[in-house]
């Protein structure tokens, strides 16, 4: 099951390689469509963390409230800076993504 | 880039979409204001009544995060926030495109929000005692380290505030445009209308899907985002000044004031 995992992950590597196969000569480097595989790589491990980190956040958050439901709209408060300021993180990576596929700097 | 592009309903000649919307903004915000204090009453009412809650839970805000000090800056919170969340609806509304989802209207909002801080916190504690402040507790051998960690991160704080922004209203921005391309009359919607019984089918149901997801589930979202992220903009703002302005009360004991 693993082996044929990594098998499978070469072999999507493979794949921007027969694009560029076909790219007609003297024209383009070999960046452009590993830039695309990378900005997509890049944006699923980040919604991966963030989400990972936002749950553990709501989480607390949640037990805190149970635990003194008077404090609650307080730590509500603190709960939803926080959540945003996970998700920036997350969202610095799809900047990031962005410039890697719209404004393609290396190409 | 080209495909998902789609013009909005008016463009002033030679003016970036950006600033003609940033103008439409700020004569919206202004019109408001002027309705709202055309006969101001003691007892409010209408329009007067709806701005007067507003600005007050602006003032209890601030009376949360900065505390009594922080009264003077109502103006400059309120303002940012009412700009940058009028100007993310508005990007919303089909035929206009937002300010907020260009680098730069986000990126002024930040530089004035970092200038505005620096220039309280030299302000009300003097320039040296300001700087003093950067080095924070540690022992004397560190400072000199503690001070450009201090620098590196309050650099950081403008360029987070920007992307921030800009990345939530630019990927909802993009989110819908792709959707639109994915439905529209390049896509399902017009495979469903171009008469081949497959395509009525399966266009048709998926259409209909994606109209009823975006329609009830992404522009929501969107709503929630915009104003959770004029929210945030306020929100950190306030922290910041807070930081700037509070050092002072370190020396004078003044216990944080209490939740009312």
């Amino acid at each position: 099951m693993r082996r044929s995992l990594i098998l499978a992950g070469l072999a999507v590597l493979a794949v921007p390689g027969q694009a560029l196969a076909q790219a007609p000569a003297g024209q383009g480097s070999w960046v452009g469509p590993f830039a695309v595989l990378v900005a997509g790589f890049a944006m699923a491990i980040a919604a991966g963390l963030c989400a990972l980190g936002q749950g553990r956040a709501v989480a607390s958050a949640v037990d805190a409230m149970a635990r003194q439901p008077g404090a609650a709209a307080r730590i509500q408060t603190a709960m939803i800076i926080g959540l945003a300021l996970i998700e920036s993180l997350a969202i610095y990576v799809l900047v990031v993504a962005m410039i890697l596929l719209f404004v393609q700097p290396v190409s | 880039m080209n495909v998902i592009e789609h013009p909005p309903i008016f463009r002033l000649p030679g003016i970036p979409d950006h600033v003609t919307y940033t103008w439409l903004v700020m004569i919206l915000l202004a019109g408001l204001a002027f309705a709202a204090s055309r006969n101001v009453a003691l007892v409010p009412r209408g329009l007067q009544n709806f701005f007067e809650v507003v600005l007050e839970q602006f003032q209890q805000l601030i009376d949360d995060v900065i505390g009594h000090a922080g009264r003077p800056y109502l103006p400059l919170i309120a303002t940012l926030g009412l700009f940058i969340l009028v100007g993310n609806l508005l990007g919303l509304v089909p035929g206009m495109n937002g300010p907020t989802t260009n680098l730069n209207t986000t990126a002024a909002c930040a530089l004035v929000v970092f200038f505005a801080y620096h220039w309280i916190g030299v302000r009300k504690q003097g320039a040296l005692t300001y700087l003093k402040h950067f080095m924070g507790p540690v022992p004397l051998a560190l400072k000199p380290l503690m001070f450009v960690i201090e620098i590196i991160s309050h650099l950081a704080r403008p360029l987070s505030l920007t992307l921030r922004l800009f990345g939530n209203m630019f990927g909802g921005h993009i989110l819908l445009a792709i959707i639109f391309f994915l439905m529209g009359l390049d896509g399902l919607i017009g495979w469903a209308l171009s008469g081949s019984p497959i395509g009525a089918v399966v266009g048709g149901i998926g259409g209909l899907v994606m109209i009823v997801f975006t329609v009830g589930f992404l522009y929501p979202l969107k709503i929630l985002v915009s104003f959770l992220q004029a929210f945030i903009f306020v929100m950190l703002t306030m922290l910041y000044i807070s930081g700037a302005v509070e050092d002072a009360e370190h020396h004078g004991g003044e216990p944080h004031p209490a939740h009312h």
